[in-house]
Parts: C-alpha cells; structure tokens; sequence
C-alpha cells in the first residue's frame, strides 16, 4: 500500500503541474452538469419534501407526498399501470422491429441507401409534426389507415376514441421513432467478422441457427443498450399522448409522465408533481438495474470472452 | 429525467431572461396577456394610448400566447411576475395578485362600478376581495344558419324556446350520408362552460360553500343534462365532436354541415368571415327553467410583487375605462354605457349575449368556490366524456366521479 502510493506520487504531481487547462476544456460540460442536471434534481428532490404551490407559501411535510401517492391516490396507480402497459407493448415491439429492419437493410439490396434514410427520416421528425402527420392517418372518418382498411373490407375501429385502441394508436405512432435503435443495430450488425457466417457456411449450420449462435449473441451488447433506452423512454412518454389524445379517451393514455405534467402545470402542485418524478426515476434506476444484472447472463462482450479464454 | 428538467430549466432561464430586461429602463411597465393576432393588436394599441397619457411610461406588452400560465407560473416562481396581467383563474393565483378593494375605493368616482355588470365583477371576487378588473367578456348563445332553417321549412328559433325545440328542429336536418347534422354536441366540454346546462337545470356542480359535490354533481339533474347530450349522439340529431378526432363545431358550422352551433363570442368572427347566412339566440332552457349562461371574462390583474403598484392600478384604471373598453372590439364591453353608445343592446347578433348576461347574475363558478376544483373537474371531464361515448349512463359515470374527488373535499 505504502510503496504504491509512494510511486504514484510523481504521477500526481504531473497532473497538479498541468494546472487547471484540463478542466477549462472540459468546463462547459462541468458547469452544464451542475447547473442543468446536477442543480435541478437536488432542487427537485428538496421541492419533493414539501407542498410547494406554485403562488403563496410553501410548507415543509417531509414525505407526506409521497405516502399521499401510495396511499390515497388512485389516480398515481392508474397511470403507473398505464405506463406499464405501454411500456410492455413499446419495449419489446421497438427491439424486434428495428432489429429486423437492420436486417434487412444489411442484406445489401439495391436501393439499400434509399430504404435507410426512408426508415430513419421519422426520427428526424419533431413531436408535433409527427403527431399532426398521425391524427391524419388515424382520423375515424378521413384517415388513411381506415382508407386502407376499408379495401380488405375492414370498417375500421376510432383508433383514438376508443377507449382500448388508444394506446395501441399511441404505441405505434411512438415507434416510428425507432430510426435510432435500427442504426445501432445495423453498426452492429456490420461489425460482426464475415469470417463467422463463413465457417459456419461451410460448416453446414443453417442460415437460422447462424442469427441465433452468431448474430444474436454478437449483437448483444446492443440490444441491452436498446432495451434500456427503451424502456427509459417507455416511462417518460409524454409528447406524443399529451398532443394526440390529451390522455382521452376516458383517461385511457393517461400516463404517469402526463399525470406528472398536470400535476406541475395544471394543477399547480410542484411538490407533489416533484415526487412523483423521483418515484418515476426510481422506477427507471431499478428497472434498469435489475436488467443490467440479468445482463450478465446473456450479453456477450467481446473483450470479456477473450480474457476468459486467456485465463482458462 | 427529462421530464424534471423541462418543470425547472423554463424556470431558470426566466429568471435570467427578465432579471436582465428589468434593467434596461426605468419606469418600465410589464403587461402579460394570452390573446395574440387581432386581439394583442387592440391590447397594444390601448397601452399605446396609455403611454401617451403617461409620458415617461413605457409598456411592455408580453404576449405568452398559448404557454400563458406556464409561461406566468414559471416567472412567478422565479420571483419576478408581470405588473399587470391578464387573469381569470383567480383562486390558483390569488396569493400572487394584489387585492384591488381600497384602490377602487379611492378612485370609486373614475371607476364606476355600477356601469359594470354584476355577473361580471362576481367572476374576480374572492371572499370579497376584488382580485381583478373584467376587461372583456361573452356569454354563450346558439349560432343557427338561416339558410339552412329557410330551406328545410324549419321555423327559426325564438328567445324563449326550449331543448325539445332545439331537438325537434335538429332532428329535421339530419342527412348522414351527406354528414349534415341539425347540431353538434362536444364529448369532451369546458367543464367550466358546461356547468350553465346543471345551472339552467336547477343544479350546480359544488355546494356554494365548496364543500358539497355528492348530491349536486350527480344529482338527476345533473345526469339528466349529460343524458340528453348522449341521446342526441345515438339519435343522430347531433354530431358528436371530440370522440377521437378534433373537427371544431364551428368548422361544421361555417361549412353548412351543421345547423346549429352552441358557442360564445369567440366564434363570432371566424363566422362572419365565412359568409354563412346567421342568426343568435339566446340558449334554449329545459322546460322552462330559468336559464343561466357560463361567464366568460379576462380581468386585469396586478401582482403582489409589483415594484410600482401605483402605475400598475393607473394602468388597469386606463384598462377599464370607458375609452379602452370601446376599443375592444373582439369581445364584448364589459361596460353597460359603453355597449349602449354603440347599440349593441339593439343589434339582433349581439343583443342575446346581452340578454344572456341578463339573467346570468345567480350562480358563481365552480372554481371559486374550491382551491382543488381544478382536481375535481378531471373526474368530471371524464364523466363527460364517458357519457357521451356510451351514450348514456350519465348517473354511473358521475357517480364515479363523485367518489373519485371525495378525497380533495377532506
């Protein structure tokens, strides 16, 4: 202990001597962190512990918002369900759609380049467009999809007046967005060696067990990536519900994050609004890492897999 | 995450953003208000006039447009609201607002209140303060297309005239296949202009001491109203607006689709401009009953922390008079002289607002009367609307509501 610190004291003196030049550089993401992330979620944290109006006095309650939650208001379990539903239709179809649509434009057709950036543009697209471009599609009496419909014969149903086909309309107009995970996956996919598909080809695997035991296990990596994003925007979905149903029909898209928002803006209860976003963030921390520690079980890391074999 | 950092970051840079404007010039005055186009071009050219009144003064109109209360309740939390400011949910911020009382009765001869309507000044008042002054109002009416009564043989409808007639003379333009409809009728109301319909049907939403909603809000009354909304959806004498897609009323009815459209004031223009044939009237009542119109009035109001609160009231003084309100001319006058100057009482098309006003001086908003009403009308606003996409089962779905707010009438 006591050598390793001696001959790392050079070291440190080296860096003293380079003075405060490496923290000028990286300054602007120091300050933006303590002002615009570190700053508000203490503040928030603070705001949490008391009935904060948004006009007149605030009181100290210590945690009474948050028993409030848990306890008397059914509205909080409402759209934390919601949420959750949402979020186990969203999760899994994003992964497996932009994973096949990587797929896909990895076979190198022709006009490949032109599929990529048609698959990618919607996530070019800002909310508010995107949800104008969906009321269209999804109107009962002029949209596009009943249109459609209506060729196979299909009198189709009010894709956002009913009560339950709400927030499927809402899940599928929120993963037009999955232009970002496709491109992961189609990084990932370009980066596994063609050297495995090939021993495997001449191995006489076939083509289906080769995306299970070569492609899957590569790609690894990023679909734990993908699944946690996902899974984090799930529970933040806000922009797309608020402007397209407002919550409706009969509060059936009401989701946690709208009923956060409200709670801030309509109803003028900071504090509460404040607690439910810790509650929220809570909820995304263990999730996230009861998934990590799953993880360990099926993602493959390269790097990892060669030092296993080094050391065995 | 993101969530929180869009509640705090507004916030934030607000308070940069107007700690920086406040420095630039003395004797600055701020004045917030939500309209735009039109109605900002009168807001700014009555405070064009009031800076010339006051050399010295200068007024700095903040039009915050549709983000108003977001945009107010970030630089009020920041420490650093308006001066003057448009308002009218008055219980939400009334720990901000300075209380006009002892102002008004200084100046009692320059403001008088007797030229003002009662109806008018209930809607700023707060256990008998005045937190603001009315700048503009409307009442609601029903629009109908001359044409369209003139070439179906309806009779026009007259003052006085009741649901049934409505019923009986929408259910007569009823054309599905052309999607032309006698009246349209909204599954997701205002709640706070809906509750005319519980007025004029001989209840009410909340006990006047803001206490009581079980027995008044899903009174058979109540569910009677919210029935007959549903009942005219199934029997197709109306379209039914809001159920998933956001066609306005008053898009059908400048299109001729409808015949009949209940709505106020603000729609008044739009329809002018399109050209179709109209008449007003007065809403119907139900069976008789004494019917009473939702308010719906801005007030100008000056905040607590106002660092000149004496230029403010000259301000909302100069707001009030009867030279600014003759200027407004995208709402009504809220002064009685002002209206009779322009014979407004005589017009056909504005006559029934007035009427309406008339007899709309008994009940006083739900919101004023409970701090948590605005709680309380999410529950309501879901029975609404669930009534009318059932089309009916009014008595269970406000039955539901009810016990959904009992816990913020604790």
């Amino acid at each position: 202990m006591a050598t390793a610190t001696a001959t790392r004291r050079p070291s440190r003196r080296k860096a003293r001597g380079a003075g405060i030049t490496p923290w000028l550089f990286i300054s602007p993401w120091i300050l933006g962190f303590l002002f615009f992330t570190l700053g508000p979620l203490v503040f928030s944290f603070v705001m949490s512990l008391h009935d904060w109006p948004v006009v007149g006095t605030r009181t100290f309650i210590g945690f009474e918002n948050y028993t409030t939650m848990v306890q008397d208001d059914p509205q909080f379990w409402k759209s934390l369900w919601i949420t959750v539903k949402f979020g186990a239709l969203f999760v899994p179809l994003n992964i497996v759609l932009s994973f096949l649509l990587a797929v896909l434009l990895n076979l190198n057709l022709r006009g490949t380049a032109i599929y990529r950036t048609a698959f990618y543009l919607p996530s070019v697209i800002s909310g508010v467009a995107l949800v104008t471009i969906w009321a269209w599609i999804y109107s009962k009496e002029y949209g596009l999809l009943n249109y459609l419909l209506s060729f196979a014969g299909i009198d189709g149903p009010n894709w956002l007046g009913d009560r339950t086909w709400a927030i499927v309309a809402i899940t599928v107009a929120s993963l037009w967005g999955l232009g970002g995970s496709m491109l992961i996956f189609l990084a990932g996919l370009q980066s596994i060696p063609k050297e495995l598909y090939e021993a495997a080809r001449v191995s006489g695997v076939p083509p289906w067990a080769q995306i299970t035991f070569i492609t899957l296990p590569m790609l690894s990596p990023m679909i734990l990536f993908t699944l946690i994003t996902s899974i984090i925007s799930a529970f933040q979905q806000l922009t797309i519900a608020l402007l397209l149903t407002d919550g409706g029909p009969v509060n059936s898209t009401y989701f946690f994050a709208m009923y956060i928002y409200k709670t801030a803006f309509r109803f003028h209860d900071m504090g509460y609004a404040a607690a439910m976003s810790w509650v929220m963030f809570l909820i995304i921390l263990a999730l996230s890492m009861l998934v990590m520690r799953w993880s360990a079980a099926w993602v493959y890391y390269e790097g990892q897999a060669r030092k296993d074999d080094a050391d065995a | 995450m993101k969530r929180r950092h869009l509640i705090i970051a507004p916030a934030v840079l607000t308070a940069v953003f107007w700690g920086g404007m406040g420095l630039a010039q003395d004797k600055v005055l701020r004045f917030a208000t939500w309209d735009s186009d039109e109605s900002l071009a009168i807001q700014e050219a009555i405070a064009k006039k009031f800076e010339e009144a006051n050399p010295g003064v200068k007024v700095q109109v903040e039009a915050y447009g549709d983000g108003y209360d977001d945009k107010l309740t970030a630089a009020m939390g920041a420490g650093s609201p308006p001066d003057v400011m448009y308002m009218w949910n008055f219980p939400s911020y009334k720990e901000a607002l300075l209380p006009l009382n002892d102002f008004i009765a200084r100046d009692g001869e320059a403001m008088n209140l007797a030229d003002i309507p009662e109806g008018l000044m209930n809607i700023s008042k707060i256990d008998g303060n005045i937190y603001g002054m009315p700048a503009g109002f409307t009442t609601q009416v029903v629009f109908y297309n001359k044409d369209m009564f003139a070439a179906a043989g309806v009779p026009e409808p007259q003052a006085g005239w009741t649901w049934a007639d409505l019923r009986a003379g929408a259910a007569k333009f009823r054309n599905a296949d052309e999607k032309v409809y006698g009246f349209a009728v909204d599954a997701k109301p205002d709640p706070y202009d809906f509750e005319q319909f519980l007025w004029s049907n001989g209840t009410r939403y909340i006990s006047d001491d803001g206490k009581t909603i079980d027995g008044l809000m899903n009174s058979p009354e109540a569910a009677e109203v919210l029935n007959m909304f549903a009942d005219m959806i199934k029997t197709e004498e109306a379209v039914a607006l809001n159920i998933g897609d956001d066609t306005s009323g008053s898009a059908l009815f400048k299109a001729g689709k409808i015949a009949m459209f209940q709505s106020a004031m603000w729609s008044k223009s739009g329809i002018d401009e399109s050209g179709v044939n109209y008449g007003v009237v007065m809403l119907p009542s139900f069976g008789g009953k004494p019917v009473h119109s939702a308010i719906g009035a801005s007030a100008v109001s000056i905040a607590k922390d106002s660092a000149d609160p004496e230029l403010a009231w000259e301000f909302v003084k100069f707001f009030s008079s009867p030279e600014a309100v003759a200027m407004r001319t995208n709402d009504l006058p809220v002064r009685t002289s002002v209206a009779e100057a322009q014979g407004m009482q005589d017009d056909p098309i504005f006559k029934p607002f007035f009427d309406m006003l008339a007899v709309s001086n008994k009940e006083i908003h739900a919101f004023l009367k409970n701090a948590e009403w605005g709680r309380i009308q999410e529950n309501l606003a879901v029975a609404i609307e669930a009534t009318m996409i059932d089309q009916g089962n009014a008595q269970a779905h406000l039955d539901e509501a009810v016990a959904a707010s009992a816990r913020f009438l604790k």
